[in-house]
């Protein structure tokens, strides 16, 4: 407690002139709010790596004290051939998801958004209407697999969350409010064609819109787990999410499929460390995006502040 | 007139091609399954598929309003939620954003909202291990840190329900939830502060005659917003945190969860869809009535 208090003067000295105790009260309390926030994510790191015993006796804790174990995560790693195939889909539908959406949404909001042209009034409607009124879960289940026979297909993880009416909002907006309408002009008296004034005067531009939106799109394709869960049913097309719901079935079924060496079995003595190999998957699932958002912090935060003012 | 018409899309042909693909996407993806609302007034047939099913009128209303139970009580919870979440949200979310804003300590500040953040790319599915690594019987935090043995996913516990997916869903989405007050907050013109100061306002009276005020129009429009989506529930929050407790449906189940449910046991589709197509129509005239209170208030900040 010493030690952060002085440690707070040293900042206000450093920082501001009249800080008072209003500051550390008010600081003491965020924090506070800040700690509840982190802690639980803290705790499935620390679990991961707990000794399994340790957990069964004394439940999940913070302070496992010596009792650290690389049995969980160990015992995951060796789910080894489901793990990278699920991993990579998750890959594969994020990276391909967020980058054909980001092109044929900002393709839309730009074509929408020049002056003139007459269909961009009806495509603006056409776009909106969906987010009034849709035909919910059920009906999208039934057309899905029903009509377009896409049971167990991939690309019912992509196209849904490919395409959506605020993201199109969002970057129609930035384009009308961030993008001055005579640099478009000027390329296209210069002589370049419609594509091409796109494609190099307005994607480039559209960066820092892409940016936010293009993270928001990803975090949705990583985290989706309701459209795996509805429409995926082979091992092969599995993503981390659907490992995940799937976790008790899945690590029985691997480990012992797999080949786990004696050795290994030995040191889990006989039993599968299903807590501490639970948590060890979660921070497999999440880690990625915790290691990615901080370079991307800057860009949502702007992404939000545009969308939010319709143009 | 019309040969002016086709002159346009002619001359704007590329344009058409660039908004091609989205388009399609939209009617395949967005379109084309509302047609599967027809289910409401059908009798589903899996052999003979949706249009082949015969015609049942209202029944499946009648039904879904005589079985008083499951619907009254989804129905009740979706609401229940709605106004809870959105209470407590929008009261921390404001909170959140003033106290970061006023804090002095800038780059802690700034490292305190990072870390507040994290938990909203968090899916659900992997939310329900840590909840559960909080509430379970026997290795959960909260019954070996205060000695005692709570039964939160049985029966016994139902009523820390509303509390425990409160509390998640504060936890889930406060830090995020703030971040589009802050970027208001960091809008107001400093020169207001200082008259403020000059003129011997203490720092609450500035929060309550500048900050607050400043806020109120984003408020007003997140809220309005915000009605439009009374029907619709965080699935994931309570289908997966829950983790499906039939036991706890009474205070867990709602309209979305139901409609999952249904559609993963293959439940009674005509129902479904009439619950469906419920929730759609009243999620409709919320969002238009909605919007038409936004144009009035806030004119910039509507949809359409």
């Amino acid at each position: 407690m010493q030690a952060t208090t002085k440690k707070a003067q040293k900042l206000i000295t450093r920082e501001h002139k009249r800080i008072g105790p209003g500051q550390i009260i008010l600081l003491f309390l965020v924090l506070l709010f800040t700690v509840f926030c982190f802690a639980p994510v803290l705790l499935v790191f620390i679990s991961a790596f707990t000794d399994e015993m340790y957990i069964v006796q004394h439940g999940f804790t913070f302070f496992p004290g010596t009792h650290w174990s690389m049995n969980g995560m160990n015992s995951v790693l060796r789910y080894g051939g489901q793990l990278a195939t699920s991993y990579a889909v998750t890959i594969g539908i994020t990276v391909i998801g967020t980058f054909v959406g980001l092109l044929i949404m900002s393709m839309y909001a730009y074509s929408i958004s020049r002056p003139g042209f007459r269909l961009a009034g009806f495509l603006s409607v056409f776009v909106l209407i969906p987010m009034l009124f849709n035909g919910g879960q059920l009906s999208g289940y039934i057309i899905f697999t029903s009509w377009y026979g896409l049971k167990d297909s991939l690309l019912l993880l992509i196209l849904p969350l490919c395409v959506t009416t605020m993201n199109v909002i969002i970057l129609r907006t930035y384009i009308a409010n961030s993008i001055p309408g005579e640099l478009m002009e000027a390329a296209t008296i210069d002589g370049a064609g419609d594509y091409r004034t796109f494609f190099q005067i307005t994607l480039p531009l559209l960066k820092p819109s892409l940016a936010a939106v293009g993270f928001m799109m990803a975090t949705a394709y990583w985290n989706d787990w309701q459209n795996a869960q509805l429409y995926i049913t082979s091992n092969n097309k599995k993503p981390l999410q659907l490992l995940l719901i799937n976790i008790q079935k899945s690590i029985e079924f691997l480990l012992n499929n797999n080949n786990v060496p004696a050795s290994v079995r030995a040191a889990m003595g006989g039993t599968i460390p299903q807590y501490s190999s639970t948590m060890a998957t979660v921070v497999i699932v999440i880690a990625p995006i915790m290691v990615v958002y901080p370079f991307f912090q800057k860009y949502f935060v702007k992404g939000l502040t545009v969308g939010s003012v319709k143009g | 007139m019309q040969k002016g018409f086709f002159a346009n899309i002619w001359k704007h042909r590329a344009h058409v091609v660039m908004a091609l693909p989205a388009f399609l996407v939209l009617f395949f993806i967005m379109y084309v399954p509302m047609v599967g609302l027809v289910l409401a007034f059908k009798k589903y047939d899996y052999a003979a598929g949706l249009f082949a099913s015969p015609w049942v009128g209202l029944e499946n209303f009648k039904f879904l309003i005589a079985s008083k139970g499951e619907f009254y009580t989804m129905t009740k919870n979706t609401l229940m939620y709605y106004f809870i979440f959105t209470a407590v949200g929008t009261v921390l979310n404001v909170a959140i954003a003033i106290a970061i804003d006023q804090l002095a300590f800038k780059r802690m500040a700034k490292t305190m909202q990072t870390l507040m953040i994290i938990p909203v790319f968090i899916s659900y599915a992997a939310v329900q291990f840590i909840v559960f690594a909080f509430l379970d019987r026997n290795t959960g935090m909260i019954n070996n840190v205060f000695g005692t043995n709570y039964r939160f996913y049985a029966k016994a516990g139902i009523g820390y329900w509303p509390l425990i997916l409160t509390v998640v869903k504060v936890w889930k989405d406060t830090g995020y939830g703030s971040v589009l007050y802050m970027s208001v907050l960091s809008g107001i013109d400093t020169s207001l502060y200082e008259a403020a100061d000059i003129d011997g306002a203490n720092k609450f009276q500035q929060i309550r005659h500048i900050t607050i005020p400043s806020l109120i129009p984003m408020v007003t429009v997140m809220l309005l917003l915000s009605v439009g989506n009374v029907m619709h529930s965080d699935t994931g929050l309570f289908y997966q945190v829950t983790r499906n407790i039939g036991q706890l449906y009474d205070k867990t189940e709602v309209i979305d969860s139901y409609v999952l449910n249904s559609i993963l046991n293959s439940g009674n589709f005509g129902y479904t869809a009439a619950a469906s197509l419920f929730q759609s129509v009243v999620g409709l005239l919320l969002m238009l009535f909605a919007n038409w209170m936004v144009r009035k208030i806030e004119p910039e900040n509507a949809l359409f």
